[in-house]
């Protein structure tokens, strides 16, 4: 039995040394497609939910996003909505839209806010919501996860916060 | 080096190995090292290839002095040293060039665009279980603006535990190198007598953050508490709570990893603080490898006790035999004894088996993991540094 327990160990340690060669070529690509595969997405208070739908404009588009909730027990942020103008660089130096949130036909909100054409310039948004579901924005800038403007990319996006 | 022995050298050092055999024992490192820096040639410019070879010889030349000295902590800590002092010159390099600043602004973060740290790691894994997302900034798989995604960090990560085990926090924790390298600066400590029961903190600190990071669907320890967010990247001070939230990143920085490693000679923020240690402790059981004591050679002496740089070699381990389970496998106390009571073991085996043949199967996959890991680390940042001042 001791002899067995030890020729165990040795062939252990000797894995080891072989799990180590393979490493770079077999464990980490294997790893790193199984922890995609899982199917874990990055928390929405980050990533902004999934897309609910997309709003045509005269050179440009819309992406409405579905609301985001925390499912925090403690310092819970507020629910909010991503909204993403895009592309950016074929928005007008101003911006005023009417958005229709749920596709009922109605606005539920109007947007304002201007692009500057330097791109590492403060962006501030005006937020008129006509949905009491929605709360108004004034003057803001990057204040919260839930009340924000900021340029993402190719991307100018609004996060505008919902009544709790 | 010299090959002077005094009187109470370990007696592994009066049997140095000779340098044909070291330098034999180090061909698959270098074999290794050939292997991984070659990508390097295919980098243009030289400063990348010169940076490349600098860093073959050196973490080439280190292991052969383990070969040839039969020592390991002293030369795996120049590694880790250079490691811990290089990876934020190269970090911070790199945020300076992408945005010319260390703070990352809420755009980038909900852009993914925060490298992933696997600090997180333990926070992350109880939301993921129940609601299948990520309590962190970052993207899943890397992208052009962020190379460290998710999925990167936890596959090294994993493949790292199951070579090492704990031995991470030896071999290949970056951070770790910085108070490493404060903790040696003196030659004797400051602050002699430590209450080993503070060693129990980390356990505290994980059940605490885990909790807390899955109540509060956020990064606690990375928003609140992480000591090296001073030298990496911490969120826009644009508020009071970002300002207090950078006051206790530079703070705990400077006490946990400069002002106590230095007066102590421990590596006061791995013992007492880090969450990360005891998460990675639970891996030691994986591993076969580990570090015995063999009561019959001991003399109580407490010189491995001395040397244990985490106080995990306690009075209790030393009765016991065996070193606790946060063991990082340093080989400190195994250097340390001049009685070779102490010992590199595989479990399974006696413990009058060879320590040497134990510390050989261990040191082979680990200093390949610090060369593939760190080697790249410290490579990156050297051409970095050679492209500046060229």
């Amino acid at each position: 039995m001791r002899r067995l327990k030890a020729v165990l160990g040795y062939t252990g340690a000797v894995l080891t040394s072989v799990a180590m060669l393979v490493m770079p070529f077999v464990l980490f690509p294997l790893f790193t497609h199984g922890v995609a595969a899982t199917g874990v997405q990055v928390d929405p208070v980050y990533g902004g939910g999934r897309t609910a739908r997309i709003i045509a404009r005269d050179g440009y588009r819309i992406v409405v996003n579905q609301p985001v909730r925390s499912r925090a027990l403690l310092a819970r942020p507020a629910p909010f909505v991503q909204l993403a103008w895009e592309p950016a660089a074929a928005l007008p130096a101003h911006v005023a839209d009417a958005v229709d949130l749920d596709g009922d036909g109605r606005a539920d909100l109007i947007a304002r806010f201007d692009v500057p054409a330097d791109t590492t310039a403060a962006l501030f948004v005006d937020v008129a919501p006509a949905d009491a579901a929605l709360r108004p924005l004034r003057h803001v800038s990057r204040d919260s996860f839930s009340s924000l403007i900021a340029r993402v990319g190719d991307r100018i996006v609004v996060r505008v916060p919902l009544a709790r | 080096m010299s090959g002077t022995i005094t009187p109470d050298a370990p007696a592994r050092e009066a049997a140095g190995r000779p340098t044909g055999r070291s330098l034999l024992l180090t061909v698959p490192i270098a074999l290794w090292g050939m292997l991984m820096f070659s990508r390097s040639l295919q980098v243009p410019g030289a400063a990348p290839k010169v940076a490349a070879l600098l860093t073959f010889l050196f973490m080439t030349g280190l292991f052969f002095l383990m070969m040839r000295t039969k020592e390991t902590h002293r030369w795996r800590r120049v590694f880790f040293v250079t490691l811990g002092f290089l990876f934020p010159v190269g970090f911070i390099w790199d945020l300076i060039a992408l945005r010319g600043s260390m703070s990352i602004p809420i755009e980038r973060m909900i852009g993914g665009d925060t490298p992933f740290c696997f600090l997180a790691i333990p926070m992350m894994i109880v939301p993921a279980a129940f609601t299948r997302t990520l309590i962190f900034p970052g993207s899943i798989l890397p992208t052009a603006s962020n190379p460290h995604a998710v999925a990167t960090m936890v596959a090294l990560w994993l493949s790292a535990t199951l070579v090492l085990g704990k031995g991470w926090c030896a071999y290949g924790c970056f951070f770790g190198g910085i108070e490493e390298g404060f903790a040696s600066l003196p030659k004797k400590p400051r602050i002699r007598q430590v209450d080993p029961r503070w060693r129990w903190l980390p356990w505290a600190m994980l059940a605490a953050i885990v909790l807390l990071s899955a109540a509060s669907f956020d990064a606690v320890y990375c928003m609140w508490l992480c000591p090296f967010k001073a030298v990496t990247e911490f969120p826009e001070v644009r508020s009071a709570q970002t300002a207090v939230q950078f006051a206790v990143f530079g703070s705990l920085f400077a006490g946990l990893v400069v002002v106590l490693p230095f007066l102590t000679r421990l590596r006061t923020q791995c013992a007492f603080f880090c969450p990360f240690g005891p998460f990675q402790a639970l891996s030691n059981r994986l591993s076969v490898f580990d570090v015995r004591i063999d009561r019959t050679r001991c003399t109580d002496c407490v010189t491995c006790r001395r040397a244990c740089p985490t106080l995990v070699l306690d009075e209790g381990a030393v009765r016991r035999g065996r070193a606790g389970m946060s063991c990082m496998k340093c080989g400190a106390c195994v250097d340390a004894c001049t009685k070779d009571a102490v010992r590199w073991h595989i479990k399974g085996t006696a413990l009058s088996a060879s320590s040497e043949t134990a510390r050989l199967l261990y040191l082979f996959p680990a200093w390949a993991f610090a060369t593939l890991f760190g080697g790249s680390i410290i490579a990156g940042t050297l051409a970095k540094l050679l492209q500046w001042l060229h």
